[in-house]
């Protein structure tokens, strides 16, 4: 059985858009709920502990949709500034290392 | 014609005329409260919590705790309780038998008739309410935080709050209420418990009630109307700011997607204890005093973490629904579907590999990234008041922060008596 993963979604506003865009990386944005973009970065059970430890704002939601919530801006602007740079959301790990 | 409340007993308001409370209240002791507290005397005095006529006492509690009931048998699920150290009860010289004054914010708000001193096991009263001792639970820690002795005995207000802006209009208490409804000529009215900005999940979890609702009632007049009842008291940090809230929930109407024939807007001052399940049978308590016929419960109702499951207030709801005068609406959740391109429900829509499930928590974080909704998903005028909102009463932000906590401009005070 794969290991459950729990996305943190880093939704994308125009400047995080233009951004993406010039980087070649526009395909990396799935669309939800009729039409926002977002980009789908996953964590597994022990990574998504961490973030909630690391950062006491960020929730877990457990009842609706199994992602983590409510990181900072400031904390998800870091992440998406990890994704443009490996041009991967396969960036957790390396995120969290700095923590 | 005498107005009947829960527990088929008359709402009296509990309120002393200012020229008799100026007389009254010379020579009494004075013993200021917190805003928990002068929450509950609002309660109290108006009628929200009616039966209630004050603080309860040692039998009310116990039964509360044991039986989810008053002493008379009448439904209750969550002990109101007046707490003072030792020290304190020692420092103001009262006792059992003696009235005081409770002062808030340096003026006098009412008068508390002392019937009873007492202490009850706080671990047991956390544990009946909650169903946890977990002192993680936001409401065992509000217990564990009671202090060491309870004061029992009626309340009667001497100085009515004054409610400020933008809460004034929202301020609608029970007696009043009722008249409202019947100017409005609603002969059913369904009450949506919130803390919450609302998006299309919340819009629509209200007009799938609204038709539960309507039922069998002809449709030639507004016969069935919704009355958000948004609680408004003690805020954690990153919650919605409350005036965001309460001006959002309005502007669902303002901007026509309820009119003035089916929806309106108030207030219950009240520190949520997140009981989920004894949580729902408080709400159902409150909202028949405020005249309402029927209430809607989702998904959670009022719970936390992970403590209750999805439809414990549901079931406790059923066992003792024969005792309550309001009756439960249960509700589904709403969603998004791309195949369908709009907001359905969970209990209509079979397209379920493509379902988009959002919630309250998930809206949010997308408002923190800086980026404005669809409007299939947040309706663009209340995205806009909750943004002005928080210019104009959140420090330029619609969620609660630590300046909000400190500067925030009170919801209301107690003037002085004159």
């Amino acid at each position: 059985m794969s290991e459950e993963k729990f996305p943190i979604n880093i939704w994308i506003n125009e400047e995080r858009y233009e951004k993406l865009r010039k980087a070649g990386l526009g395909d990396l944005c799935e669309e939800m709920l009729a039409g926002l973009k977002v980009l789908r970065v996953y964590a597994d059970a022990v990574e998504r502990d961490k973030i909630l430890k690391v950062f006491p704002t960020a929730k877990f939601d457990s009842a609706t949709t199994k992602s983590i919530e409510l990181l900072p801006k400031a904390v998800k602007d870091k992440i998406f500034d990890k994704i443009v740079e490996k041009e991967s959301v396969d960036i957790i790990a390396d995120f969290l290392s700095t923590y | 014609m005498a107005e009947i409340g829960h527990g088929r007993k008359e709402i009296v308001e509990r309120i002393m005329e200012p020229a008799a409370a100026r007389e009254k209240i010379k020579g009494l002791a004075r013993i200021p409260i917190r805003s928990q507290l002068a929450n509950e005397v609002v309660g109290i005095s108006y009628g929200f919590f009616s039966p209630l006529e004050g603080f309860m006492g040692s039998a009310d509690v116990d039964s509360v705790c044991k039986n989810m009931t008053l002493k008379n048998g009448t439904v209750w699920s969550i002990p109101i309780v007046f707490d003072l150290d030792q020290a304190e009860i020692f420092s103001y010289g009262i006792d059992k038998g003696d009235t005081v004054v409770l002062t808030y914010g340096g003026n006098p708000m009412a008068l508390f008739e002392i019937e009873e001193i007492f202490e009850y096991d706080k671990k047991a009263m956390a544990t009946s309410v909650y169903g946890t001792d977990d002192p993680k639970h936001p409401g065992c820690a509000r217990t564990y935080a009671y202090k060491e002795k309870f004061l029992g005995g009626k309340i009667t207000l001497v100085s009515r709050p004054k409610i400020n802006e933008p809460y004034t209009k929202y301020f609608i208490p029970p007696l009043e209420m009722r008249k409202v409804f019947k100017e409005k000529g609603w002969k059913r009215i369904v009450a949506h418990q919130t803390r919450n900005v609302p998006h299309t999940g919340h819009e629509w979890l209200m007009k799938g009630a609204w038709f539960q609702t309507y039922g069998e009632l002809p449709i030639d007049k507004p016969l069935v109307g919704v009355l958000v009842n948004a609680i408004i008291g003690e805020k954690r940090k990153g919650d919605y700011i409350d005036e965001a809230i309460i001006l959002t929930q309005d502007e669902n109407r303002k901007s026509g997607y309820f009119g003035d024939h089916n929806h309106l807007t108030s207030l219950t001052f009240w520190d949520m204890r997140y009981a989920g399940p004894k949580e729902a049978i408080f709400h159902a308590i409150l909202r028949t005093n405020l005249g309402l016929t029927h209430h809607m419960f989702g998904r959670d109702h009022a719970g936390v973490g992970t403590y209750y499951g999805p439809y414990d207030a549901h079931i406790l709801l059923e066992s003792v629904k024969d005792k309550l005068d309001i009756t439960p609406v249960y509700s589904m959740n709403w969603l998004y579907c791309p195949h369908c391109g709009e907001i359905t429900s969970e209990g209509l829509c079979n397209h379920k590999k493509e379902w988009q499930k959002f919630s309250g928590t998930v809206v949010r974080s997308i408002v923190l990234d800086g980026v404005k909704p669809p409007r299939l998903i947040y309706r663009p005028e209340v995205f806009d008041v909750m943004m002005e909102s928080g210019e104009k009463y959140g420090f330029g932000s619609p969620f609660v922060t630590d300046n909000y906590l400190e500067k925030r401009i009170p919801v209301f005070e107690i003037p002085p008596i004159e």
